[in-house]
């Protein structure tokens, strides 16, 4: 049995077929990734997996139960925490009054350990809207990995990044997720990181599974290359 | 939660991380601290009608120091919730006619009428709340401004003059009983009446200060600002917003309730959408950010409208005084003093001001 899996999901916004039948499930301490071309449906998985999104159909079960209809809230008190592509911080506050913020809902124990782990030392003490947009990320990121959630939806959390900035933080993802057991989902546009940081990936294309596997299947199949890699595979 | 001492910010990236607590919001310590300031400058009020000694200027007093009340109400919301609210007077208001027509019509005494007044406004808070505090922005304002002047149209009405007196308003009717050892020519007295409801409106101003600084206000400060990501860390975001909603209406109705006694005459003016306007811009001229803003803003704006009054072109004067403040000091007028004592501290010590 998986910790974390949707099957058949789908949802369309009108005529619009943002996503049919995707199928996925996601193990404790696995970093699960997911690419796919611009409009491949990547924001809507996620969406659509943390409760923001309805589905037209298909189910989420969380430790075998069915949580398709449960609520963000819910969700998150049950252990299923999310990060978001376009930085979602609270901007007038110091970094360490919104990380106790939400420390202080689920329970965390161990916020230093978050803290270190995503450098955020530092920068404690300066309000939010004045960091680095790196920094942004990594308290985006921090905010999602409090009070030891056993389910990460991480929607792209290198978007915007620089490449080095980039690789240290998939490196952290992949270290946190491990350490801690965390089953986590990985959307991300890069696709090099995506490769060294994942254990599985899928590829979405057109809001349908286009290959399932490991890098090294993913990276042979012939599909993948045609329809999403080209050349640089 | 314990007591701690404040963490010192280190700007050497080598430095060791020290250890951290939990401490979202005041500690016991600041409430304590807040307290004395409260006693302090509730006895210190006290002085103010040997003083000033004058029963025209200590009139004037005890209207800035009622409205003071609405203007808190709206700058607690607009300040924690981000949204401004234009229905205030049901509450402030609706407060003032509960306590007149239970001393007359039902012959309550003025403990009873008080103690009712009081809850059954703030009740009425929160049934309104449950209906409006999901709305944001121009929503929210319609709303509640469509309630102040639906409560505003009840009292009015022909079918409810027996209670509300329609536009005539309503008497109390205390007799010869007392409140809180005053009997009805000393409430009617400002310079006896000063007391009272100095100490009301700074022990009113005290609660909203430890509120705006405890958990509670943390929680409303994230909800205003992502309330989608506090859905996403696990928070309800709509019980927050409804307490605060449901808080400032209590204490706009503990300024009604002391306006009921005072002026021991209510009338529908007192439910007008004019009189909401006057606790707005009271508190926005002083400014909204700050909790003494509105608190300030009240005591100059009824100061101002009775020198304007006197020039007899009261809303035109009203009308300039809040332009010209709105541009020049968009922060208000305690709010942009606070800035300026901010900057100056810091240009002493060298250090950037916490925000």
């Amino acid at each position: 049995m998986s910790l974390f899996r949707a099957t058949s999901v789908s949802v369309r916004y009108g005529q619009l077929r943002a996503l049919e039948n995707v199928d996925i499930a996601l193990e404790p301490g696995v970093v699960h990734g997911v690419i796919g071309p611009n409009g491949a449906g990547k924001s809507t998985f996620v969406d659509a997996l943390s409760g923001r999104t309805r589905l037209t159909s298909g189910n989420v079960e969380f430790d075998g139960a069915d949580i398709t209809h449960r609520s963000v809230r819910w969700r998150r008190k049950a252990g299923i925490s999310r990060s978001f592509q376009k930085t979602s911080v609270f901007n007038s506050m110091t970094v360490s009054q919104q990380l106790e913020l939400v420390a202080h809902r689920n329970h965390e124990r161990d916020l230093d350990g978050i803290v270190d782990a995503l450098s955020l030392g530092p920068v404690m003490d300066r309000v939010c809207s004045e960091v680095a947009y790196g920094t942004q990320r990594s308290v985006d990121l921090a905010m999602a990995l409090i009070g030891n959630p056993r389910v990460v939806l991480l929607d792209e959390p290198c978007a915007g990044l620089v490449h080095d900035e980039s690789v240290n933080m998939l490196q952290h993802v992949r270290d946190l997720c491990r350490e801690r057991g965390v089953g986590a989902l990985l959307v991300e546009h890069d696709v090099d990181g995506v490769f060294r940081t994942c254990d599985v990936i899928t590829v979405l294309n057109l809001g349908t599974v286009l290959c399932h596997g490991t890098p090294d299947e993913v990276r042979k199949d012939d599909a993948v290359i045609k329809a999403y890699l080209g050349s640089a595979a | 939660m314990t007591v701690e001492a404040p963490l010192l910010l280190s700007d050497d990236p080598l430095a060791p991380t020290p250890s951290r607590r939990l401490k979202l919001g005041i500690s016991p310590r600041g409430v304590a601290i807040g307290a004395v300031v409260a006693v302090v400058a509730a006895v210190a009020g006290l002085a103010v009608p040997s003083i000033v000694n004058d029963l025209y200027w200590m009139g004037i007093l005890v209207n800035g120091l009622l409205l003071a009340f609405m203007s808190l109400s709206v700058g607690f919301m607009a300040k924690h919730l981000g949204l401004i609210s234009l229905g205030q007077t049901a509450f402030f208001g609706g407060s003032a006619y509960l306590v007149c027509i239970a001393t007359s019509s039902w012959e309550w005494s003025p403990y009873q009428a008080v103690a009712f007044a009081i809850l059954g406004t703030t009740a009425m808070a929160l049934a309104m709340g449950v209906l409006v505090v999901r709305a944001t922005g121009i929503g929210f304002m319609m709303l509640t401004l469509a309630m102040g002047q639906a409560i505003y149209q009840v009292v009015i009405q022909e079918w409810a003059r027996d209670t509300t007196g329609s536009f005539d308003g309503v008497a109390a009717n205390i007799g010869d009983q007392t409140f809180l050892g005053m009997g009805v020519s000393d409430l009617l007295d400002p310079t006896v009446f000063w007391n009272l409801g100095w100490i009301v409106l700074v022990a009113v101003t005290y609660l909203l200060w430890v509120a705006g600084r405890s958990r509670f206000g943390v929680i409303l400060e994230g909800t205003r600002e992502n309330t989608e990501r506090m859905r996403f860390s696990g928070y309800n975001t709509f019980l927050p917003r409804l307490a605060a909603f449901v808080f400032s209406g209590f204490v706009a109705a503990v300024g009604g309730a002391l306006y009921g006694l005072n002026s021991g005459y209510v009338s529908p003016e007192l439910l007008n959408f004019l009189k909401a306007g006057d606790g707005i811009i009271a508190a926005i001229v002083g400014g909204l950010g700050v909790l003494l803003g509105p608190f300030v803003g009240a005591f100059l704006y009824v100061y101002a409208q009775a020198e304007f009054n006197n020039s007899g072109n009261l809303y035109l004067y009203t009308g300039i005084a809040s332009v010209l403040v709105l541009v020049f000091l968009p922060g208000g007028i305690v709010g942009t003093i606070s800035t300026l004592s901010r900057r100056l501290w810091s240009s002493r010590t060298g250090r950037k001001p916490q925000a």
